[in-house]
């Protein structure tokens, strides 16, 4: 055990730990990813995080805002390797962490994880470049095939714990808190509350600066308009949580501090051959991605704003349209899902009437692009009916598993939303490049000149 | 799982993870020598280093300026990389691509390869439109004499441009293509065509011309149907120093103190495209305005293309500036023309009277057939979607024309 706590030690220093080692790490890494279901159950708190891409000293950024494991309970929505230039060191220190404190750490797999696509983005090549042969990157590979596909989130709390990290501006957490957005050292850049119809209240204007607005439209990463645009309390909607008769979303009384709805965690999206998470579990996922199918779906698709499905620019996976996210949640019993994914400047970016965010963990990405990166967390119920009344995703509801028609699904959206956990954003910047330590030599991103 | 039995994701038969690395080396490996697999994938990404000698041959001394015209003259070399990347794995097709890269090509990342192909497909569109209209007409007066047409690029580099309309399989003729860049870019470019004999297939055994005075040296080489490749080795800064066509006419009659830029060869009379590629935006603003002027006061039927980053205010405009900072490119006119409308602004301010721009992106969207996109896809997948609408929206293409002879595209 000391000796992997050596190679955390190593790894934090962003140092390769020898190919010996690798090796083993990876074969304890995969007879515990091998015991892991496609579907992993995650009891909240959780935080949650997107892409990483192989920037390590941006992840050392994102454990110093989210707190440290094990301390921090965290699930990571792939895509920890390609782009950056310390895929290796970035994989190795997570997988060392889920070896160390497996129930602390959840790693699902991202499109990135993949022989196909790490031979063309960088990862392959960095191993070479680092040990001299491929093998590190066959045995990473190896580890990749075995990594869950998705997690389901449960105990998610309507209400936000405080703000442990809130400096000298402290608050108490407020009961109805829906969205709180806060920065890297915890201040509350801005909270929207249920029962104020998503009226947001900019606690500091100045945070601003740390939205940047090359998607305007979005507004903060799409936060304050969806909340606005959802209809969250507003004219005619009932006031606190829940409307009569939703059983199906689980959210029947109106009490705050009652669990939320479940959380889905996936990379990509949806599928079309997956209606039920239970399609997801019944998948044979130990092998590299394949071209298309359900698995590739999971991994590669997009939210869009249209309807129903359409073909994704990337070439493999679909876009999937407000009224897919809806009947999926509502089928499964679903209050969000969270996936990763897409660069959103913002670091995150609610949609859909905050049925589905994506949530980006890779400051500047690329060093090249200039965008800010969250984490999400969710805290947990403190009742205790979260984890009992759900049976790990299990879905027969009270529809039956049935999706309604969507007159019906109409109705239930608001229910769906307004049992919504609470989420907490952080939002971060990259790294100062002179803790990066970045090799001189190395060119840095390219332009057209 | 061994490299080469890597399933391709995207079902292209040409991407097999195994070939990769072989790409632009010796067949050898093709014939399952196990060698060659591995050793060719220790290949260098980037390219930096691949063709500096061009810039350190000129044994500048070490003033900025002078270093910074290194730099920019090793900006070509990063054109040329990325060109050759662009056509090895089948965006372009280019056969002369290959002759300007030292080294075996460094592979770029899908993002780079997609905008490398926008901006010379669309760039091409432009050409090929003003070739299409000035192709039969000569003027009024003339009969159905055909007349010349005339194509000058700025900071051409080891642009191919002109050799593969030279060799293009629907012919062109009568294009004087008059390419202007740095004297150790131009005579390196000479050396090239005089050694390759894929180039002397198109091109005459290049023929200096001589400098009766001035501060150019430029090299003539014929094409088939009576094309003409000029090279003239200038700084563009010479041009700026004397905008106006009645200013130089004095000059060089009146002063040899003050040696006049000629550009030999180069007409007044005919219909002629002035293109900047990433050229004029690394000169101070006032003297790139010069240099347009400089053509605009010569020559009555002019078009201007010109392709240059934008947006430099916007939070990856904001990253684009630093990192090009940190390889010291410096862009002067990014200060001033920040937004499509401003590069708009200047080109009507230069005497245009019809003015288009699109930004890379948009282009791709629009100028792009959906079938080409469809084989592209089909290339490598680009997972890099949403880079790609930044990136490529932070270039732009902006074109102007007046003539009564030949009109460029419409923008949409």
């Amino acid at each position: 055990m000391s000796d992997l706590d050596n190679a955390i030690a190593q790894l934090r220093a962003c140092r390769p730990i020898p190919e010996a080692q690798v090796r083993e790490l990876c074969h304890k890494a995969r007879e515990l990813l091998i015991e892991e279901g496609n579907v992993v159950t995650v009891n909240a708190p959780v935080t949650i995080c997107g892409d990483i891409h192989g920037q390590f000293h941006d992840l050392m950024e994102l454990f110093r805002v989210g707190g440290d494991v094990p301390d921090t309970n965290y699930l990571f929505m792939g895509d920890f390797v390609d782009r950056g230039f310390y895929s290796l060191e970035s994989f190795l220190l997570l997988l060392c962490l889920k070896v160390r404190y497996p129930d602390r750490m959840t790693l699902i797999r991202g499109n990135h994880e993949s022989r196909q696509i790490t031979t063309v983005y960088g990862f392959y090549d960095e191993c070479l470049r680092k040990y001299g042969s491929a093998n590190v990157w066959r045995y990473c590979c190896d580890v990749f095939d075995y990594l869950a596909l998705g997690a389901i989130v449960l105990g998610a709390s309507n209400t936000l714990s405080p703000n442990s990290e809130a400096g000298s501006a402290a608050r108490e957490a407020e009961e109805d808190t829906e969205i709180e957005v806060c920065n890297a050292d915890g201040d509350i850049m801005s909270q929207f509350s249920r029962q104020e119809g998503g009226a947001s209240r900019l606690l500091d204007p100045v945070g601003s600066a740390l939205r940047p607005s090359a998607t305007a439209t979005n507004g903060i990463g799409g936060a304050a308009d969806s909340s606005r645009n959802s209809g969250l309390g507003g004219a005619g909607a009932p006031s606190k949580t829940g409307s009569p008769g939703s059983g199906a979303s689980g959210s029947s009384d109106g009490t705050v501090g009652n669990p939320a709805g479940a959380v889905l965690c996936v990379h990509g999206g949806l599928s079309p051959l997956i209606d039920m998470v239970d399609k997801i579990r019944l998948l044979d996922r130990k092998q590299e991605v394949p071209h298309e199918g359900a698995m590739c779906d999971l991994l590669w698709s997009d939210p869009d704003e249209i309807d129903g499905w359409g073909l994704s620019p990337r070439g493999a996976g679909f876009l999937f349209g407000a009224d897919i996210v809806k009947v999926f949640n509502h089928r499964n019993d679903l209050s969000l899902i969270a996936r990763a994914h897409q660069l959103v400047m913002e670091g995150f970016k609610e949609m859909f009437d905050a049925s589905i965010v994506t949530v980006w963990s890779a400051p500047n990405y690329c060093y090249r692009c200039g965008n800010v990166a969250a984490l999400l967390e969710l805290s947990e119920d403190s009742s205790g009916l979260g984890i009992l009344s759900r049976t790990n995703g299990d879905v027969n509801r009270s529809d039956g598993g049935v999706g309604g028609p969507r007159g019906v699904l109409m109705e239930n959206d608001l229910a769906g939303l307004r049992s919504g956990p609470a989420r907490r954003y952080r939002v971060f910047q990259a790294a100062p490049q002179d803790s990066r330590g970045m090799p001189a030599k190395k060119p840095v991103a390219d332009y057209f000149l | 799982m061994s490299a080469p039995s890597i399933p391709n994701l995207f079902g292209t038969p040409s991407r097999g993870g195994g070939t990769q690395g072989d790409r632009g080396g010796s067949s050898l490996s093709g014939l399952g020598l196990g060698l060659g697999r591995g050793r060719g994938r220790t290949r260098v990404r980037g390219g930096g280093g691949a063709g500096a000698g061009a810039g350190s041959s000129s044994g500048f001394g070490s003033t900025s300026a002078q270093a910074h015209d290194v730099t920019i003259q090793g900006t070509d070399t990063d054109a040329a990389v990325s060109r050759l990347s662009a056509v090895e794995v089948g965006y372009l097709e280019d056969p002369f691509a290959r002759l300007f890269v030292q080294g075996p090509a460094g592979r770029r990342l899908p993002i780079i390869n997609r905008g490398t192909y926008t901006r010379t497909t669309a760039i091409n569109q432009i050409v090929d439109r003003f070739l299409a209209q000035t192709a039969n007409s000569g003027g009024a007066d003339d009969d159905s004499i055909p007349q010349t047409r005339q194509i000058v690029s700025l900071g051409a580099g080891t642009d191919t441009r002109s050799l593969r309309l030279f060799s293009s399989s629907t012919p062109h003729s009568r294009i004087a293509y008059h390419e202007i860049d740095f004297p150790a870019i131009t005579e390196r470019k000479q050396r090239i065509v005089r050694a390759s004999p894929q180039l002397r297939s198109i091109l005459s055994d290049p023929v200096s011309v001589p400098a009766e005075e001035g501060t150019e040296t430029t090299w003539r080489s014929q094409a088939r149907n009576n094309c003409e490749l000029f090279c003239h080795g200038l700084d563009l800064r010479a041009l700026a120093q004397q905008p106006d066509g009645q200013d130089s006419t004095t000059a060089t009659a009146s002063s040899s103190s003050s040696p006049g830029v000629t550009l030999k060869g180069l007409r007044t009379d005919v219909p002629t495209l002035l293109i900047s590629e990433c050229c004029l935006c690394y000169l101070d603003p006032a003297d790139a305005s010069a240099v347009i002027r400089w053509f605009e006061s010569r020559i009555p039927d002019l078009g201007v293309v010109i392709y240059e980053p934008v947006k430099p205010d916007d939070p990856f405009g904001r990253m684009m500036v630093s990192n090009l900072a940190a390889r010291r490119i410096h862009m002067p006119t990014l200060d001033v023309y920040r937004l499509p409308a401003d590069q708009e602004r200047r080109l009507a301010e230069a005497g245009f009277g019809q003015v288009r721009h699109m930004t890379i992106d948009k282009i791709w969207g629009r100028w792009v057939p959906h079938e080409e996109k469809a084989r592209l896809d089909r290339l490598e997948g680009l997972d890099e979607v949403e880079e790609w609408g930044l990136l490529a929206g932070h270039y732009i293409v902006a074109w102007a024309w007046r003539s009564d002879k030949f009109q460029l595209p419409d923008g949409s």
